[in-house]
């Protein structure tokens, strides 16, 4: 047993990070009903922003530039979690200019919108920044190791699960305990009366995908230190996330956090006891649950259903 | 208005259309040709160069075309061979083997290449060895260090350039048996590659009477090491050896530096190729093996880097490393051994290259390499490196430590596995 707890540990903090990855896409999915399929270049979009603001070169004029890298690095770490997921959300801001036109129509059409809002977004990488790998930066005091029960665990592994929590427990406080989230749930379920109330459905749907793809830019920067950053880890993001939402069930906040958990437990476990397994082990789940629960863990009934 | 619900249906639905447009784009495109024709000139060579662009093994394949390009510019500069120019074509095989497999018959069977160039993934090598095989066409798995590829995978119309999974155990395992310690631990990439590479480290560590703790496989594109890492604290093994390559070998490279276990255990990593230490530079650790590095005191090195530089100014890698360097060889060989049979019949020239013969100073190597007969591997120094403690320049990563001569290093095992089919059933080729 005492032997189990270090890889159970281990799944959860994982698991936290899957719930992380997947919380922008489930956002846009459960709020907006479009499935934005530009969520993982989305995530290595915001990885590569926080790379170039905390490298040497910051995009900056030469006397900010300067100014930028006097500051300590702690210091500049926390400036780069705000400024590039706003970074991003500028990039979240044109893509659902674009998608407008899809509203009401099949969801196919905003899929295939954003998949080719994906492909454009990681070819624009490459030729940015090359097909090269780079590491971010991040502070000494989240970086290195720390010896527990006579293993030697990731300072930042701990520090990303903490992130994770936050952000899972802000965006909760968001979208359930403030009037914005009521608005916006209203508008998921019935945009015509939301709108015959006066309320600016547009400017809604803009904040609501800002922020799924403001989400995203975090997550990526949260999981770069541990992924590393190169130009198709959106493609590793993207599949975990869309995984994450069937299995947790389409539209449920707390489904995707339960589903990103015991999907991380399972890759942690069977990565200790059945290593060949380990990435298969999400789709074994996947298939498991979706078998005898065929909208996942909490998703919406189906009017199908008896 | 009407209001459109989305459903899992309709995600699921969502998701195997994206998968099929992913999979048609790298189907249709992007293609790259480079036609060098001119009227009343004799007709071209045409190759097909089998290079991965994405994937694990992406930033490795476009190294490897590199070499491939330089040494066909080469020869075009002297006039081409036969007097004829050699053209090519490249896509993406996306370092799998369907998409190899795939690639490689079009080429074969719309674009008339006659010889197709280019591996790094054993299971993209071996899907395309069987479409050449099947229509007789040469290929040069140029980087593909599985030893299966010389051995139970090998053909009559391959020819395989890079040291093995063997040629590196070989050249390290016995030695650090005796040094470090005993016990051992496996940690492999879970394909062909991992497999045959593990197998044969396994064999040496308990030839020189070690032992093998355990094996962990790990999926390839796995990004988090940390079960693999926490699971190796517990075991407490001497040594780790590692099979794990492309982008993966890249993560568990910073997962270990980060958690400062580089030290101890003793890490043998097989062979790492250089797109992959140059994308990751600081974290390269423990003993690693390699066939070629841009800094060997020798003859002939310093000028291929200025070569090699002065037609790669734009690439995201600054200097030549072994994937290239193979990719090189393993073309010029070719084009010469055209030269020397004078005909471009395949037979004619897989004999040729079954008799290959190359002086230490022009491989720019420390021993005189030859293919094998035998297993179509070609035979060369083993180079044992670890990480640089004064390096010269940004570049100077490596220290190299150990260079083992080609018969000391031979992957004898794999004389026994290949069979190679007579030369009256290879179907005849001619450009």
């Amino acid at each position: 047993m005492f032997d189990l707890l270090p890889h159970i540990l281990n799944g959860l903090t994982l698991g936290l990070l899957f719930a992380l990855i997947a919380l922008g896409f489930m956002l846009i999915v459960g709020l907006m009903e479009q499935i934005n399929l530009a969520h993982g270049s989305l995530f290595a979009l915001g990885a590569y922003f926080a790379m170039q603001l905390m490298g040497p070169r910051p995009p900056f004029p030469a006397d900010l530039a300067q100014s930028w890298l006097a500051l300590p690095l702690g210091w500049r770490y926390a400036a780069t979690l705000i400024l590039a997921p706003a970074a991003v959300g500028l990039v979240g801001i044109a893509i659902e200019f674009c998608m407008r036109r899809t509203y009401g129509k099949d969801p196919l059409y905003g899929l295939l919108l954003t998949f080719g809002a994906a492909m454009v977004i990681e070819e624009m990488i490459r030729l940015t920044w090359g097909t090269r790998d780079y590491v971010l930066q991040v502070p000494q005091a989240v970086n290195g190791g720390f010896i527990f029960g006579d293993l030697i665990w990731s300072t930042y592994r701990f520090y990303a699960a903490g992130i994770a929590v936050a952000v899972i427990g802000l965006v909760w406080l968001l979208i359930e305990k403030t009037s914005f989230g009521a608005t916006v749930k209203a508008g998921a379920h019935d945009s015509e009366i939301v709108r015959a109330l006066g309320i600016n459905l547009t400017r809604l749907r803009l904040l609501v995908f800002v922020f799924g793809t403001m989400l995203a830019a975090i997550a990526g920067i949260i999981v770069a230190p541990i992924w590393g950053i190169r130009p198709h880890m959106g493609v590793d993001a993207v599949i975990p996330a869309f995984l994450v939402i069937v299995l947790g069930g389409v539209g449920s906040f707390w489904g995707a956090v339960v589903a990103g958990l015991l999907v991380g437990l399972a890759v942690g476990l069977s990565g200790a006891y059945a290593s060949e397994w380990s990435l298969l082990s999400m789709y074994v789940l996947l298939v498991a649950v979706v078998t005898f629960r065929a909208r996942g863990l909490w998703g919406k009934k189906s009017m199908l259903e008896a | 208005m009407k209001r459109r619900e989305i459903s899992r249906r309709s995600v699921l639905k969502g998701s195997l259309m994206a998968s099929a447009l992913a999979g048609t784009a790298s189907y249709f495109g992007p293609w790259k040709e480079n036609r060098v024709w001119a009227q009343g000139a004799a007709k071209p060579i045409k190759l097909g160069l089998t290079c991965d662009a994405s994937g694990q093994y992406g930033n490795s394949g476009q190294d490897d075309l590199r070499g491939i390009q330089m040494a066909i510019d080469e020869a075009n500069a002297k006039g081409g061979v036969l007097g004829r120019k050699i053209t090519w074509i490249t896509a993406d095989t996306e370092t799998t083997p369907a998409t190899g497999s795939r690639l490689a018959e079009r080429f074969i069977t719309r674009e008339d290449c006659t010889i197709l160039i280019g591996a790094v993934h054993s299971g993209v090598a071996n899907a395309i060895t069987q479409v050449a095989a099947k229509n007789g066409v040469i290929y040069l798995n140029t980087n593909s260090s599985a030893p299966s590829e010389a051995g139970e995978n090998c053909s009559r119309i391959k020819f395989v350039w890079d040291g093995n999974g063997t040629n590196f155990s070989k050249a390290s395992v016995a030695n650090a048996v005796n040094s470090i310690g005993k016990k051992w631990m496996l940690l492999t990439n879970d394909y062909v590659w991992g497999h045959t590479t593990s197998a044969a480290t396994r064999a040496q560590v308990e030839g020189a009477g070690g032992k093998v703790l355990d094996n962990l496989l790990v999926p390839q594109n796995t990004r988090d090491f940390t079960a693999y890492l926490l699971k190796i604290q517990q075991a407490k093994p001497d040594v780790v050896a590692t099979a794990i390559g492309g982008d993966d070998i890249k993560a568990l490279r910073e997962q270990v530096a980060q958690l400062k276990l580089d030290g101890k255990p003793a890490w043998i990593n097989n062979q790492q190729d250089w797109p992959d230490v140059w994308g990751s530079p600081d974290s390269l650790f423990g003993v690693f093996g390699t066939t070629w590095y841009h800094k060997l005191a020798l003859p002939g090195v310093a000028d291929f880097v200025k070569k090699w530089q002065a037609t790669n100014k734009e690439g995201s890698i600054p200097v030549p490393g072994n994937v290239s360097y193979n990719g090189y060889m393993a073309t010029r060989e070719l084009l010469r051994a055209i030269e020397r049979a004078g005909s471009t019949n395949n037979v004619k020239i897989i004999k040729e290259l079954e008799n290959l013969k190359v002086s230490a100073t022009d491989r720019m190597q420390h021993f005189d390499a030859y293919m094998d007969p035998v297993t179509h591997q070609m035979q060369q120094t083993i180079y044992l490196a670890r990480r640089n403690p004064k390096p010269a320049d940004k570049t100077d990563l490596y220290e190299i430590i150990s260079w083992t001569e080609p018969k000391a290093a031979a992957d004898t095992d794999a004389q026994a596995k290949c069979k190679l089919v007579p030369y009256e059933q290879v179907p005849t080729v001619d450009s």
